[in-house]
Formats: C-alpha cells, structure tokens, sequence
C-alpha cells in the first residue's frame, strides 16, 4: 500500500493559502453565480433564481474560493495544458525581412487542487500522442510544471462511465497523487515525486497517522462505493469494441448514430481528450502578427475541407462517426489507450440526445455479438 | 420535501402516434421527425418504421426546436425523402422563416402542429413536470402562437397559457439596458470571455442557414476564429445581427450553448428594435414579409445622412 | 524552439507553369540550416506566408539538388492566393521535412515508371530528378504525364529536357482538344495513354500521382499489365494542419497521411476506409 497521509479541511485550506502566499498559481474547482457581473441587477437580468451555480477549474484568488463539494466542472483540465489558442510563435515583417520570435515553453509551477480523476486521467492518455516521434514542447511544458492532485469522486451520476474505459473515480493516473474525502478532512496518497514534494514542503499540514480501522478504512469504503457505482452505469469490453470498429467501418450501427446531431461539437470542447486544432495566422497590425493553435472540432463540416471543395466527410454521418471511431478504436490502436476517459461530460451537454452510453453500449452489444447472428439494431 | 408536480403529457399524443404511423404507413413521408424518451429525458427521434411510432411523445419537456432538421445543409436527413415534422408554435414560426426566404419547398414537409401550454427550460428528465415560474422556459411567457396555424394536421386541445417566469426575457432585456454603458459592456465582456466558439449556436439555430458561415470564410477573413474576446465578440455579434428581424426565440442556442452564455437576452433587444422601427415580429405566416428582404416606401430611414 | 516554430527562407526564383500554377525555389535564409538541410523525395513541408497562414506542399526539389527546395502549387485558397503574391526576395516560412518518403533506394536495378496527371506531376517530378540524377542505379526510366491542355502542361522545360535525353521514355499527352496546332505528342487521356505505352511490369515499380480520378482509372491498368499492388507507389493529399501528427485532422481511418504517408502502395491505398 503507498503511503498515506491525513488532511484536515482546515489544513487543506490552510495549504492552499500557503500555496498562494508563496506566489504558486493554483487551480480548483469554484462554484460561481451564473452570472458574473458585478452588478447585482445584471445578476437578476440573468439568473432565474440565485442558487444557479456553474462549476469550473479556475484560477484561485484566495483559498476561500475553494469548494470542493461539488460534481464535475463543465470544461476540463484540458485548456490548462492545451489552451483555447495559444501563441506558436510571432512576427514581425519590415520590407522582405522577417525576423520570427520564439513563445517560452516553461511555465511557472502550479497545483491543480481537487482535480476530477477522470480530468487528469486525461491528460495521460493525451501525453501519448503529443510525444509521438515529435514532443510537443508547449504540453510538455505545461505537464513538467504543475502537480495534479486528484480528489476521489463522491458526486456520481448515470452519465459517468471512466471504469468502461481503464479509468476510475479514484484513479490516479496522470495525476500526483489522492485526496479521499474522510471524516474530517481527507486521506492524501502521493503518486510521484511531485506528490511527495507537496508533503515534504508543507509537511505541517500532513499527519502520518492514518489508523486502517477508521479513517484509512473509510477511504477504502468510498472509494470501492464509487468505482461500483460508476460500473453500474456501463461496463464494455474495450479491447472487442476498438476491434469492431476497425472491420465494421461501414456498418449501419456507425452510419445512423448521428441522425439527432447537430455537428455543433459541444461535446468535442467539453472533452478532456478532445486535442484536434487549428493552426492559423493573425495579423495584429501593420508588420506584426501572431501564430496561433485553437481549438477545432472533427464535428465541424469545414474540417477536413479541401481547397479544391473535396471532402471527404461531408456529412454529419461520417463525421460523427470519426469521433467514435478516433476515440475508440484509432487512438487504441496507434496508441494503445482508449481516447476518452468516461465523464460523460459529452452526452451530459448534448441537447440533442446523442448519449454515449447508449452507443458504446450497443456497440458493445455488436462486438460481443457471434458473427453470424442477426446485425444489430441501429441506436437510433 | 416538495417540488414541481409531475404532469400528464399534453392532449393528442395517441392522435399524433396514429397520424404519424399513418403517414408512414402510406408513404406520404418516408421519415417522421418528433420528441421520444430516452435514458436522459426527452430528445428528438427519427422513425422510419410505421411500428416505432409509440415512441411519440408530447409533454412538457419536449423543448427541441425540431425545424433545426430541415436545414438544406443536413443531406443525412434530406435524403431521407419528405418529412413529418412535428412542431409546436414556436418551431412552426422557424418553419415559415424558411419558406419566407425559399430555403425550404412546402411540399417537402408535412406539419404536424400540437397544440402547446409550454415547455420546461430543459427535457432532459425522467418525468415531464408541472410548469412553475421558475422552471418554465421564459420564452414561452407571452406565446401568441399556442395553436399553430402553419400546419397540415393540428392536434391536441387548446392549453392555458404558461405560467409567468420568475423573470421574463423582457425584463431580463430591460434590466440590462438600465446599466450604465460601462457595466453592459463588462456584462457582455465576461459572458463572450466563456465562448469556446464550438458553433453550437449556429448549428442548432433553425435559421441559421448559410451554405457557408460567414465565420468560415478566409478572403477576406471576416472573424477571427480563435477564442479570444475580439474573436468572440466579433462572432456573437455578427450572428445575432444575422438573426434580427429573423430570429423566432426559440432559446435553442442558449439552450444549447455548452457554456451557458444567455444569448437570448441578445436577440430579444434586436427584436424588440425591429418591432419599433418597422412594426414587424417574425410569425408563422410565411406571406408576412420580413424586413430584411422586404422593402416598403414607409421603411424608417433617417439613420441614412 | 518549439516544433511548430516555421524556418526561414527567401524566393530566389520564381516559374509560372502554367496561368495557374507557379513554382517557388526557396533557399535557407541561416546558414547552418542551408547546409544541413536534407530530406528524401516524396517528403513534404508546411510553406507559409506570414499573416497568411501555413498551407501543405510536397518538396517538389530532388534531395539531390543542394541549397534550395522547391514548391508548386495552385492559388485556390487563402494562403496559396498570399503565395501567388510574393515575390523575389520575399521570405516565406518553411517546416519540414515531414512525413516519409520514396524509398528509392529500394528501386535500385529497377525500372521505374513515372506517371502522372496535371498538377499530380509536382510530388513526382522530386522523385523523377532524384532517379535520373542517379541515372546509371537504375534500369529502364518512362515518364507518361498528360494534362488537360497544352497551357497546362507544367514544367515544361523539365519536360523538354526529360524528352531530350536517350536514357529516358518521355511520353506527353493532352487531354483531346487540349493540343495546341504543332502539338507533336499524344492526344488522348492518361490512363488510356499508359495502356498505350505498355510498359513492362517484370522487375519495375511505378509511381502514379494526379487527380484522385486518374490515379482511381490508372491503378487497373498497371494491375493488367502485371504490376504488383505492392509496387505501384502514389501520394496522397489530404487537408493537414500541423503535419507531424497531433491536430487529429488528416487521419484515413488509423492511417495519418502525415505520418504514415503522403507515400503509399497501391495495396496499403486498398486497406484504407473510404474516407478520403
């Protein structure tokens, strides 16, 4: 068993504030009004009623902020470490002459508090693909220079599904290490050596004694509650669905999920996996301009758009049908990881009804299904 | 503990069914396009099959704008052959916008009209529940189209009017419009900061139509595509006046804005200021001229120096 | 520097190919970078103008040439119309060279068939200066090219040059009604030209590269005529971005265009889905 160590609420407040008192950035997840004016009567303009509250990984100004009662942020970890745009490079042009400047690609430390396992889990299975034969130096940089510190999951509903996919809600992995919530604070576990260094610094916070018959117990309990809880929602083989996918391409199953879909690729800037961008140039004035990455979207009719107005997805069939397929059976495939790591944040924000539950389910359904028996049903 | 009420689904549901297995029974429409109950709630379904028609609801959860469907651009619907489409009022406005502008040919959709007391803010739930004012979606306060007239079969019995929202969209409008300039444009600055510039907005809105988006045009490059406050502001604005005097308040982009920018509140106030400058609100009369391509003698035109 | 930071160079001469099509030589503007350039024919780089964007291009250039490389293209959309605009002296910004390539040196002692349509002929004529400019390696070389009429002929002094020489089969052709009065090569379109030519399939390789509609007509022939799936090469194109395999964007099912090609086989093309 790894070390393990106790917290208390106070003294997790407390670090925080240490944290923030040497000058550390950290992230976590706030509960804010749904409107952020300041002015209370643009507040009433755009709430209904006071209590809607949205949940994001923020930037903290003070440990106060810190909530961490809540359920999943509406955007990821991922704009942290693969921002909305980010600079790759500028420039500046005076007659023929260009001269080109770099972007930094160290960053200063931080801490992501409390982050949802599923988040960071994330951010894992991304590294793979951003060091393939090329490292990304901006990832990189962004991964090497914050500590994620992972707060096991308490708040669970029907669209979590991270243990279908080698995930789990007391994971640690692409993490630091482990809070679990406890009676009276929380029971922390380091995973690296970044983890410990948070213990080793602010060793005042931490006490060692973390008996098995209560607290150490507890931990275990909840931790074993929740992974079956989320198992409950949906179980798949993986391994057979990536399979599937890849001899089935054209399969009515894959062809018709997408009838209810907009192509509006909410789904793909919720998702803490979703890395596809753009790159594109901005002029900022005369002689002067930035390159930027930005965020794209498979689900978007100009994505794989020729300039000669050949494309080859040119329905939002086939569209759809690349995101499962990427995340499910072409990541798998080059990379050995599944491209999703289940916080069903996509079908919770689809407002059209796509559900990938249901899909994976009756993908799953397919892939188990002995080759000569009936085709499936289409989800319709 | 109490809470909201669960409601009766809406009268003519079991007429609807039969009208629906009916029309694809004898070909008239190869695909009817309607509201079913899934794992998370109420979502739009495709039935091709005349058996599948059970799986017709009408209650008040049934927020969908299903008109997004009949978008040209949707080959993997249109190809599908004619359509039955079921619609509320609000949705048969957004239908008459499409014919009004020659986006959509009358024949190619037969209009399932339900006869609507409201909707909820949001389906996706297990049970419909009963409208209160503060989970009906404000933008059913003030309906003046309950019983939809754009149809080809009108079902289901005339419904009281919805409850009044906590706040209605109006006051919402005006509340922002008392600020001092600053504060709206801090307003507008923190709320276009969230955008992440998915298009979800775009892509749901049954008017927004454009073979191609002014957002994706690169000579010249209108907007910028990157998620940075002159980027968003470029984009959210331009696309809500894109929509003035078009825009049928369905709700869907805040709806569906994963964000949660409260875009209706943009494009009630360019509403209201087409209404006082040339008398107009977007029906479901596609014979009623829009503004924008409709040009009369008596068009208000002092802003012209 | 991080790997999307673009290299930079300076247009040192200039070819309109056609009304449409320019060729663009390029030259390293650091010195070291100049000297230690180096790349394998079929490889390919994304070329950008600075407040344009960065838009794809095979090496048009033979790795042979030293100093400079070369891109053709045609000015479709926005960066490529910016492209069209520079001029001598102009810095245009280079990454590169990514994906793979030719692998020529398998070819040695080889035939090597060279077909190509339009355009289609920039991403080969790399690998045609590379094979001639180690001429004695190989055994028989035919190039087959054809485009839709006479003015869209590009290269056409390397297709001069190409004709001119007796260790090479040249065989150009224009689409029927594309010649122009003393028009004094083939009249027909490629593929049926290529079935003309007949060349022998015994102990060769071809490569095939043009509009998707001649390279789809093509493969059968060289099929008939005995060629091995596994010896027929193409490149294909697809929309990329950042091309080294992270923008998720030019993917054929599993296959990244930008890693594991733009080179293919005429037998790894049929194992790809019908997504390009």
């Amino acid at each position: 068993m790894s070390e393990r160590f106790f917290i208390s609420e106070t003294d997790l407040r407390g670090l925080t504030a240490d944290l923030l008192d040497g000058g550390t950035e950290v992230i976590a997840p706030v509960a804010t009004d749904i409107c952020q004016s300041p002015s209370a009567v643009a507040a009433t303009a755009c709430t209904l009623d006071g209590s809607k509250v949205e949940i994001d990984y923020r930037q903290l100004t003070s440990a106060d902020d810190l909530d961490l009662s809540r359920g999943l942020p509406q955007l990821s970890l991922k704009e942290f470490f693969l921002p909305e745009h980010e600079p790759l490079c500028r420039w500046r042009q005076k007659g023929t002459t260009v001269q080109v400047f770099e972007v930094p690609t160290e960053f200063a430390p931080r801490v992501v508090l409390a982050a949802k396992p599923c988040d960071a889990a994330a951010l894992a299975v991304v590294d793979k693909v951003m060091n393939w034969d090329y490292e990304d130096e901006l990832w990189n940089g962004r991964r090497a220079a914050t500590t994620v510190i992972n707060l096991a999951c308490q708040v669970i509903d029907d669209s979590c599904f991270c243990t279908a996919v080698g995930a789990a809600p007391d994971d640690v992995k692409g993490a630091d290490g482990l809070l679990t919530p406890v009676e009276g604070g929380y029971v922390y576990e380091p995973a690296t050596d970044k983890g410990r260094a948070l213990v080793e610094d602010f060793a005042a916070r931490f006490s060692a004694d973390v008996p098995a018959d209560t607290i150490g117990g507890q931990a275990d309990d909840e931790r074993a509650a929740a992974r079956a809880r989320v198992a409950d929602n949906l179980e798949i083989d993986a391994d057979s669905v990536r399979d599937w996918i890849e001899a089935n391409f054209e399969d009515p199953l894959l062809t018709h999920l997408a009838m209810r879909c907009n192509g509006c690729g909410a789904c793909t800037g919720v998702c803490p996996t979703c890395h596809c961008f753009d790159i594109v140039d901005e002029q900022e004035g005369v002689g002067h301009g930035t390159r930027r990455r930005l965020w794209d979207t498979c689900q978007a009719p100009t994505f794989t758009l020729h300039a000669s107005g050949h494309n080859p997805r040119d329905t939002q069939h086939v569209r759809y049908r690349q995101r499962i397929n990427h995340k499910f059976s072409i990541y798998p495939l080059r990379f050995g990881e599944v491209l999703c790591t289940g916080c069903g944040r996509c079908t919770r924000v689809c407002h059209a009804g796509q559900d990938l539950v249901e899909i994976l389910e009756a993908i799953d359904i397919a892939a188990r299904r002995p080759r000569d028996a009936e085709p499936a049903e289409a989800a319709s | 503990m109490t809470g909201p009420a669960i409601a009766p689904a809406y009268a003519g549901v079991d007429e609807l069914r039969r009208v629906a297995r009916e029309l694809l029974e004898s070909g008239e429409v190869r695909v009817i396009i309607g509201w079913e109950d899934a794992r998370r709630g109420a979502r739009p379904v495709f039935i091709t099959d005349p058996a599948e028609a059970d799986k017709l609801i009408f209650d008040t959860r049934c927020v969908h704008n299903l008109v997004t469907y009949l978008d040209p651009r949707r080959d993997h619907v249109s190809e599908l052959g004619r359509i039955g489409l079921v619609v509320k009022g609000c949705d048969a406005k957004a239908v008459a916008g499409l014919l009004r502008e020659s986006q959509l040919s009358r024949d190619h959709v037969v209009l399932i009209g339900m006869r609507c007391g409201g909707v909820l803010e949001e389906g996706e739930l297990p049970e419909p529940l009963a409208l209160t004012p503060e989970n009906v979606a404000p933008r059913c306060y003030g309906c003046d189209n309950r019983e939809p007239t754009l149809t080809d079969h009108l079902l289901g019995e005339p419904q009281p009017e919805p409850p009044r929202p906590v706040m209605t969209i109006d006051e919402r409008v005006a509340a922002l419009d008392d600020l001092p300039l600053e504060e709206r444009w801090a307003f507008w600055t923190e709320q276009f900061s969230k955008c992440v510039r998915c298009y979800a907005c775009r892509q749901v809105c049954p008017l927004c139509i454009c073979e191609r988006c002014i957002v994706e045009k690169t000579q010249p490059l209108w907007i910028e595509s990157a998620a940075h406050p002159r980027g968003n502001f470029s984009w959210n604005l331009t696309r809500a006046i894109h929509l003035a005097g078009r825009c049928v308040d369905c709700g869907e982009c805040e709806r569906f804005c994963p964000v949660g920018i409260p875009l209706s509140l943009l494009n009630r106030k360019l509403q209201q200021i087409v209404h006082d400058r040339y008398g107009y609100t977007a029906s479901d009369d596609p014979e009623n001229a829009a503004p924008i391509g409709d040009y009369r003698l008596d068009d208000q035109q002092e802003f012209i120096k | 520097m991080n790997i999307y930071h673009p290299l930079l160079t300076t247009v040192t001469e200039m070819v309109d190919e056609t009304p449409d099509t320019r060729t663009l030589r390029l030259e390293f503007q650091d010195d070291a970078v100049r000297e230690g350039f180096d790349f394998k024919a079929g490889q390919f780089g994304e070329y950008s103008v600075f407040g344009a964007g960065e838009s794809t291009f095979c090496i048009a250039s033979s790795p042979t040439r030293e100093g400079y490389i070369e891109c053709s293209f045609k000015a479709i959309g926005k960066v490529t119309t910016a492209l069209r605009e520079v001029n001598l002296g102009d810095t245009v910004g280079f990454r590169g060279p990514y994906g793979n390539w030719f692998p020529v040196d398998e070819w040695k002692g080889k035939d090597v068939v060279f077909i190509a349509g339009g355009i289609g002929l920039a991403p080969v004529r790399c690998v045609i200066w590379n094979v001639l400019d180690r001429r004695d390696e190989f055994g028989d070389v035919t190039i087959v090219y054809g485009a839709r009429s006479v003015e869209d002929l590009v290269y056409k002094r390397e297709l001069e040059e190409w004709a001119s020489r007796s260790d090479v089969k040249t065989v150009t052709t224009v689409d029927p009604g594309g010649e122009t009065k003393d028009w004094s090569g083939e009249i027909g379109y490629v593929t049926p030209v290529v079935e003309k030519t007949a060349p022998k399939a015994d102990n060769a390789v071809a490569v095939v590269c043009g509009p998707p509609v001649v390279v789809k007509l093509t493969l059968p022939v060289l099929d008939k005529l005995g060629f091995a799936d596994d010896a027929v090469y193409t490149t294909l194109e697809n929309r990329m971005k950042c091309g080294l395999g992270k923008c998720g964007r030019c993917n054929i099912g599993p296959v990244y265009v930008c890693k594991d090609g733009p080179v293919f086989t005429a037998a790894q093309m049929k194992k790809l889905p019908p997504e390009f």
